[in-house]
This record gives structure tokens, sequence and C-alpha cells, in this order.
């Protein structure tokens, strides 16, 4: 068991050092389109990890991700043309953080289910401010953006994936790691032996944001046209949650893994079944948060207990291994 | 020590990848313009290219992203989309579109994607469809938005591209730019002289517009309103509404106060109909009433019947228009299986527009992109709308088979400009029917 | 003034929608511990099915309420029972619970609403019922909305004295109170949780069909019911029936109030009233 453990502890990082070499690799040896579907799955795999990085960790599940991910893509829009793209990059990140830390600051009483509410609202109120604010005030009917390549966008998306992903293993691994995840259990306690929760949570929730931004402010370059409806769209609310939660919270790998299944699976349904996606989404959907209650990870997971340590633990498996068939 | 292996082993993995990014660094400029190159080869190579042993080909794929989910679906499903796939099965009917490079006709393949009402994805889809899939051909998405996103990049990868819903005069300026975008509905700028015209001949002297926060309610607004102001016509209001918005009754109680004599309502179906039913709930009968598209569908005469009387909206074409346009309204009624979902405001000229695209196709005798270009933008083409043709990338206004319309006896009368009408128009309007 | 005045009634009558639409939510949230994300879909099923036996068979919608709750009371009923009460059985601790029946609603929503479009297409439909005014003095009532008002209250006031004064109203409150204590007293928890889940897409059916009366219906108009349903739940405070009725009717006249100034920033204000509020007193006005 012990062992088993110690030998996935040093697979996880191998593998996915190979992956990224790969990934890197990727645009000189396939087709153009295949970099453009690469691109999509970083971009939601930014989203979800940055999402699970607080939420994940803290147990407060934001519904903000799309407001973050729109503060990004407006920078671009309104900063597109007068900053070279790396600081504009930056820019969009900061603009997030900004936002974020202001958003945490102001719901610090917001509990459970209440803190959702009202992170998915501010999404709804910064988009109908910001509309009504551009059409009556400054008469802007928005956004062209000037286009950066498609294997550009995916470096840039690919660079940022990695520094989160450096980002969220060193900050698990510090003690800063430690008291985040104490809040997760237990926030009185965790406040009792001298954790700082409030600034702990507000940074936390600025630093992931601020990644969500940056990836907004790389995707604008890619959208060519930005009003607040397509900026503010709650889907990129809900999408990065469920594909945290599809993947399997508490692991770095399971943000990842879902984004990357996810988004597959929905590309492949709408270009092969355009008209049944929804049913067989929904569907999907429903069955795997049935049989698959920890994510994919947690499927995997339970198989490679099963493989190194053949005790009979009925149950979940059989049934699960089948959807996961399906979706893999 | 696990600890620091394992950090060691990231901290490879970073040197590992900023290595390579430098490599690519390098590589990527060069990359671009091979990736820039690659693309107009691609074009021009997929139906051109190797002049020599053509390819055989036994279809014409015509692919497209449209929203078939999300708040946008409502408009594949009531304007262009019946019409496309109609044309699609007329054409396959006929054994398809005759192309001479191949000395044979072609059936054509419909290759739709759902785009779920998402940009992102919508980009994305084009995309494929252009890189992976290498259609012949694109349909366009759906709204001015959409359009505004997809005309570069089908433009970039050298696809013609004719606009279907959604149309902005702020395009216009770009079109030079943008060779390969045809646009073809109406431009606000259109119909906002005849209309204005028309009212002011009436003796309308005060009006009140109400519209929609996003481009299309900007661009008729800000068309209406100077005119409007130029004719002698006082404006009381000019009002944006959110999308999704629960009730207008504040804006029509203020029309109401100030007895304003034109309602002009610049939105989409969902809230025009909403402004409909409460300025019937509210007892508001103004004199003129224009909306935005969703009035000039059949579905509308559906829901209000009589009340719909006088009522105007853009447009517009109808069975009286011409004998080709009444044996179109009469095939996509059989082609929806005897329903009478109709729009008669776009569906004629999306139908055109198609026959253009076929009609270019069989005088340039290829497939290629870059010919049926050329062509679409230079020929003149005879569709049901008559002849049809274009200017700067737009279709000149005496193309259009009407600019407004009114429901007179559940017929959506072309009312404007007057040398195309088909009914004189109704001002005032009669009154909201007795219960 | 006598304008303002209209623009007043006209919130408050709207109020009633909100308030219908906001009850079942909170029934299902204070309960069941279900934030039903498709509840907005289960409004546009008892809308379209109104609307199909309004124009397809003349039925008058009023009779709507017989049919359309009912349906959606067995397709609510079956969809506790099936999946919320297998994913209950399954997830460890309540707070798992409320996260995973989010998502499960998630794919509800794509399912119903993707079976709607088979059914209905994405056309915009509707029908003009009572759409008139009568006048008491100066002030006007639009008489469908008249309707809508009494209805819902009426509703409102039914359920609310089902809860109060039934057995197996005081069943349900005692489950939404103290399941395990109310399991010990020999209430059956997982038959209350599906009635509770049930009596909520009854109510959605219900608002469908008042909605149906006064605006457009489309099949893809579930989420922006939904939105406006939570807001006024919070507002309301959680599991509270008269909350969700008075918090409809604050809506509506706040709407109101706001449209009257700028109707552009209508939506805004819903928003920022909403945020406030919770960040004020976030177990809302009646909340426990």
């Amino acid at each position: 068991m012990k062992k088993s453990k110690r030998i996935a502890k040093y697979i996880v990082p191998v593998v996915i050092v190979l992956v990224v070499v790969l990934m890197a690799a990727v645009p000189s040896f396939t087709d153009p389109y295949k970099v453009v579907l690469l691109r999509t799955i970083l971009m939601f795999a930014i989203l979800t990890l940055s999402w699970s990085l607080f939420s994940g960790t803290t147990g407060y599940t934001s519904l903000a991700t799309a407001a973050f991910y729109g503060a990004g893509l407006y920078t671009t829009a309104y900063l597109g043309d007068k900053l070279p793209l790396p600081l504009i990059v930056v820019c969009g990140g900061i603009a997030a953080f900004v936002l974020a830390l202001l958003m945490g600051a102001i719901t610090l009483r917001l509990k459970g289910i209440y803190f959702s509410i009202f992170t998915l609202s501010s999404v709804e109120l910064i988009k109908q401010i910001l509309h009504w604010y551009e059409i009556n005030i400054i008469g802007v009917r928005g956004h062209y953006v000037t286009r950066v390549n498609d294997v550009t966008v995916y470096y840039v998306l690919l660079v940022i994936t990695v520094l989160l992903m450096l980002t969220i293993y060193l900050i698990k691994r510090s003690r800063y790691g430690l008291a985040l995840s104490s809040i997760g259990s237990c926030e009185e306690a965790a406040a009792h032996i001298g954790v700082n929760v409030v600034g702990l949570k507000v940074l936390t929730y600025a630093i992931s944001s601020f990644f969500i931004g940056m990836a907004g402010a790389i995707m604008a370059t890619a959208m060519l046209y930005i009003d607040s409806y397509v900026a503010f769209d709650l889907n990129y609310s809900f999408f990065p949650t469920l594909m945290a939660i599809f993947g399997g919270l508490g692991n770095i790998l399971g943000p990842l893994v879902g984004a990357a299944v996810f988004t597959y699976l929905r590309e492949i349904l709408i270009t092969k079944y355009p008209y049944h996606y929804m049913l067989i989404f929904g569907t999907v959907m429903v069955l795997t948060i049935l049989y698959l209650p920890s994510g994919l990870i947690g499927l995997a997971q339970n198989i490679w207990k099963k493989l190194t340590n053949p005790a009979p633990e009925k149950g979940l498996k059989t049934e699960g291994g089948k959807h996961a068939d399906t979706s893999c | 020590m696990k600890k620091k292996s394992l950090l060691l082993i990231c901290l490879i993995a970073c040197l590992v990848l900023v290595l390579i990014l430098v490599g690519c660094a390098g590589n990527k400029a060069g990359n671009n313009g091979a990736g820039n190159n690659d693309s107009n080869n691609s074009a021009g190579q997929n139906d051109s290219g190797d002049k020599k042993p053509l390819p055989d080909k036994d279809k014409i794929v015509l692919g497209g992203a449209r929203s078939l989910t999300g708040p946008l679906a409502i408009q594949d499903q009531t304007c262009f989309g019946p019409v496309y796939r109609m044309w699609v099965d007329e054409v396959n009917a006929r054994g398809g579109i005759y192309v001479k490079e191949y000395d044979k006709k072609l059936p054509i393949e419909l290759k739709i994607y759902d785009d779920t009402s998402d940009m992102n994805t919508m980009i994305n889809l084009l995309k494929k469809l252009m890189i992976e899939d290498k259609v012949d051909l694109l349909l366009a998405p759906i709204s001015t938005g959409f359009l505004h996103a997809a005309a570069p990049i089908a433009n970039e990868y050298g696809y013609v591209l004719i606009g279907a819903e959604g149309g902005a005069k702020e395009l216009e300026s770009m079109m030079a730019s943008l060779p390969y975008f045809f646009s073809l509905l109406n431009y606000a700028t259109h119909q906002a002289q005849p209309f204005v015209d028309m009212i002011a001949e009436a003796g309308i002297k005060s009006a009140a517009v109400i519209f929609i926060a996003d481009q299309h309610g900007i661009e008729y607004s800000g068309a209406l309103v100077p005119l409007l102001e130029m004719a002698g016509i006082r404006v009381e209001f000019s009002r944006s509404i959110p999308q999704g918005v629960q009730d207008v009754s504040a804006l029509i109680e203020e029309a109401k106060a100030k007895n304003v004599e034109a309602l002009l309502c610049c939105a989409y179906p969902d809230e025009n109909f909403k402004v409909m039913s409460q300025c019937m709930e509210s007892d508001y009968n103004p004199k003129v009433m224009v909306f935005g598209p969703g009035i000039c569908l059949e579905v509308f005469h559906d829901i209000y019947g009589e009340a719909t009387e006088g009522v105007m909206g853009w447009g517009a074409w109808n069975e009286k228009s011409s004998p080709e346009m009444a044996d179109l309204a009469k095939r996509l009624i059989e082609h929806q299986g005897g329903v009478r979902n109709v729009d008669w405001w776009g569906q004629a000229i999306y139908y055109s527009g198609l026959q253009a695209l076929e009609q270019a196709i069989e005088k340039a005798g290829t497939l290629d992109n870059s010919v049926l270009r050329d062509v679409l933008a230079t020929e003149t083409f005879d569709t049901v709308i008559g002849k049809l043709w274009f200017e700067n990338g737009g279709v000149p206004a005496e193309c259009y088979p009407g600019q407004v319309g009114q429901w007179q006896n559940g017929i959506f009368e072309v009312v404007a400009p007057s040398e195309k009408a088909t009914a004189k128009p109704l001002i005032p309007k009669p009154a909201w029917p007795a219960q | 003034m006598i304008a303002f005045i209209n623009v007043l009634v006209n919130g408050l009558l709207l109020g009633g929608i909100y308030a219908i639409t906001a009850m079942g939510l909170s029934l299902q949230y204070g309960v069941a511990r279900i934030l039903n994300i498709a509840h907005g879909e289960f409004i546009m099923v008892g809308a379209f099915l109104t609307f199909v036996l309004h124009t397809k068979l003349g039925i008058n919608p009023l009779f709507g309420l017989a049919v359309a709750g009912p349906a959606l009371f067995v397709v609510g009923y079956l969809i506790q029972r099936i999946l919320f009460k297998t994913l209950k059985d399954r997830t460890p601790t309540p707070a798992a619970f409320e996260g995973s029946s989010m998502l499960m609603a998630f794919g509800i929503l794509f399912m119903v609403q993707s079976i709607a479009i088979f059914i209905w297409g994405t056309n915009v439909q509707g029908y003009s019922y009572l759409a008139y005014s009568v006048y008491l003095g100066d002030i006007r009532f639009s008489v469908n909305r008249l309707v809508i008002l009494v209805i819902s209250v009426l509703i409102c006031l039914l359920f609310y004295l089902f809860l109060t004064r039934t057995r197996a109203g005081k069943a349900i409150r005692a489950a939404s109170q103290d399941p395990d204590a109310a399991g010990l007293m020999g209430v059956d928890i997982n038959k209350m949780l599906a009635l509770c889940f049930a009596f909520g897409a009854m109510m959605a059916g219900f608002a469908g069909m008042l909605i149906s009366m006064v605006f457009p219906i489309y099949t893809t108009m579930g989420m922006q019911y939904t939105i406006i349903a939570i807001i006024v739940v919070v507002l309301g405070g959680l599991g509270s029936i008269p909350g969700s009725l008075i918090g409809g009717f604050l809506l509506g006249i706040f709407g109101a109030i706001v449209s009257a100034k700028d109707p552009g920033l209508n939506m805004a204000a819903y928003y920022l009233l909403f945020m406030v509020l919770l960040l004020v007193k976030p177990s809302g006005l009646f909340g426990r």
C-alpha cells in the first residue's frame, strides 16, 4: 500500500513533465486545428485548476470565474493595441486579481450557498452595469481585438498552465497550503490555532483569479470581437466547476483531467451529434455524478488500489469502469 | 527527502519547458509566416491548387457553425435554418450544382455543428470546418456579434462568407479589409429612411424609441432618431432595455402619459413580444407601432391574431410581392410539413443569397473560393427577389423586396418604399380588438 | 403621478409571478437541500404544457393548474426518488450532497431542455390572454396580471396552510428543521424529501402556467427564471414560504421603480439589491 503510494507520487510529476513536453511540441507536428482544440482545453484547464485552488481546498464554491475571465478579456479589449502582448496578459491577470481582492473582501461574511450565489450574481451585475455604461454613456458597441495567431496563444496558455501548476504545487507544499486546507476542514478551528483565515482566503482567491484573468486576456486575442454579453457568460462560471467535480477534487490532476475529458467530450458531441448534444451531455453528467462521485481521478485511484492491493473492494468500481470507458 | 526530489523534478520540468519555449520562439516567427502561408495555400490548394490532377469529387460540403441550442437557437429555427435546409434538398433533388472543373453535377452535403450560442465555440468550430474538415463552402453563424467575429476568420482562411441573420452597418467600414465577406440583410439605414418618410407623410408628430442594449438596438436607434428629428417628429425619449428584461410597462406608461404617436421598438422577438403584450394590457394604442425582428414572423400573427392589425415591422416580402416569392413561400411551408413558419423579412433574402452562391459556382465553374469571391463581387444574379448584386460587400437598397412591412388582415404587407409596396400603409393603426 | 402609481401597481402585480417562481425553489432548497438549477426548465415545461392545451385544444389556460401542476408533481417526485435519493445515499456528507446535487440538476437541465427542443422547437411562442385593462378611478390594472396575482397569492396561502395545519405539512417542516430527530419520531424522511421536491416542481408548473399568460415563451428561457427565483429566494430567506411571497413583491415593485428611472439598469438593479441584502442580512428578510 505505502509502496504503491510512493510510486504514485513519483509517477505523477514525471507524467506531468512528459505531458508538458509533449504539449509544447504539439504545434510542430499536428494539423492547426488540433492546436485550436488543445488551446480550448488548456484554457478550461486553467480556469478549472484556478477554481479548484481556491474552492477545492477551502470549500467555498465560487461561481465568479466568468467575472475574472471577463475582466481579462476586457483588459485586452481596452489595452489590446496599446501594449505588447506579454504586458497585456499580465495586466489581465492584475485586473482579475484586483477584482478578486475586492470581491473577497466584500464577501468575508458569507458562507456556503450564500457565497456561491453572491459570486454568481456578481458576474451578472458586472455584465449589466458594464453593458449599460458602454451603450448609454460612451456609446460603444463591442470591441475589436487585434488578432494573435493560434500557435502563440497556445504557447502563452501552456506557460500559464505550467506556472499555475507550479504555484499550486508550491502552495500545497508550504505552511500556507496547510493553513488553507485547515480552513477547508474547519474554519473556526483554523482561526483558533492562529491562522489568519480572512487574509488567507482573500489572498488565495486573488492569486487563483490572477491566472484566470491572464487566460482571459490571451483568449481575447483569439476571439476578435468582444462585448459584455460574450465576456461575462455564466457558462464560464459553471463549466470549470463542473469540470473540476467531473475530474475529481483534492488532487492536482483531477481538474486537469476533468477539463480535458469534458472539453473533448463536448467537442465530439457538438460536432458529431449536434442535434442530440444536450441530451447526451446531460445524461453523461447525471450518470457521472451518480456513479463516479469522486470524479474520474477517484475512479482511477480505485482501479489503482485494486491493482496494487487486490483485496476485494466491491461496489463502485465495476459500474464506474463502464462509464469511464465511454467518457475517456 | 521526497519533498526535495519532487521539487527538483518540477524545476527540471520548468527548465525543459523554458528551453523548448525558447526553441519554439525562434521557430515561431518562422512558423507564423509559414502558418499564414499555409492557410493561404490550403484555401487555394484545397480547391484548385493542384491544377492538373483534380481529385475526384462526388459532393460539395457545405459547413456551418449554427446555434442549435442556447439563447440564439430561436433564430436558427425561424430564420435561416429552414431556408438552407430546403435549399440543400432542392439542389440535391435537381441532382446538384454543375461544376465545370469536375464536369458533373455535385450534390450538397450539409455539415452543421452546434456552437451552443457561445462565441468562442463558434470560432473554434469555424476553424475546424475550414482547417480539419476542409469544407467547400461556409454558412454564416447567427447574430450580428458572431458575424463580426466570423468575418475576419473566414477572410483569413480565404472562405466566402455570405451573412445571414444579422448584419451591421458598422461592418461596412471594414469591408475593404474583408473581401470574402458579403453582408446580405438590410442595414438599419436602408429601412429607417423609407419608414420615417412614410410616417412623416402621414402627419405623425411625436415618437418614442425603445431599443435593446446591443449592436442591433444601437444601430437602429442611431439611424432612426436623427431622421425623425430631421423630419420634424419630436422624439420624446430614446431608452435602452437590457436583454431578458421582464417588465417594460414603465416605458409604455411614460409613452402613454406623453401621448406619443409612434412607438418604435428596436429589439429582439422576446422583448418585442413583451412590449406588444404590455401595450395591449395598458390599453395604449399609438398611431404607429414598429418593431424589430420577430414581428415579421408568422408566429407573431399566430400569437396575437387580430391585434396584429396595423402593427409594423422591418422586412418585408410576401406572397403578393412576385410570383417567385409566392412560390418560395409555398415551398417553405411545404418543406416544414405544412406549418406556416415563415419569416417575412429575411427568408426570401437568405434564399437569394444561396441562389447567388449557386449561380456563382456555375459561372465560375469551380469551387475555388477566391474565384467565387470575384464572381460574387462583380456579377449580377437572378434570384427570387429579382436581380441581386453586391456593392461594397453589401446589397444595395433597391434589391430588397421591401423595407417596412405591416400586418393587414393576416398578411405582412410591404408598405414602404412605395414602389415596392403591396398595400397602402394603414396609419393610424386601428384600436386593439375588444375583449 | 398617476403614471407612477400605475408603474407601481404593475410591479406589484408582476410580483405575484416572481413569488410563485421562487416558492418552488425555496421549498426544494430549504428542505431537500437541492439547489435546483433546473427549476427554470420545469417552469418552461409548465408554460409549454399550458400553451399546447390552450392553442391546440382550446382549453382555458387557467386549466393548466389542473394539468401542468400535477404533471410536474409526478415528474419531480420521480426525479427525486430515482436520482437525488440515490445520490444522497451515495454521498457521505450533506455539504458534498449540496455540491453534487447542483451538478446533477445541471445535467437534468440539459436533458429537460433538450427534450423540450425536440418536441416544441426553439421558436418563440405564446398566446394572448385577457390582455386588457380595468380601471379603478385613474389607476389601471391589467386583467391578466390581476388574475395572476390572485392565483399566486391563493396558491401561497393554500400551501402555507398545508404546511402549518396538516399532518404531512408538519412532517415536512420537521424534516426540514431536524431530519434526524424527525426520522426518529417516525417521519419517513425520504418520502418527505421526495414530496418536497415534487411540490417544488408543481410550483414551477404553476409558475410556468402564469408566465405563459403574460410573457412570450421559448424552450431556452429557463435559466432567466431560475436566476430570478434564486434572487427572490435569498431575498425572502431560504425555505420560507411567506418570505418568497414578500420577496417576490419587493422585487416586482423595486424593478418597476428602477424601470421608471432607467429601464436599461433594470437587471443591474436586481442584482445590486440582492447582493447588498446578502451582505447586510445573508439569511434573507425572513430567514431563520
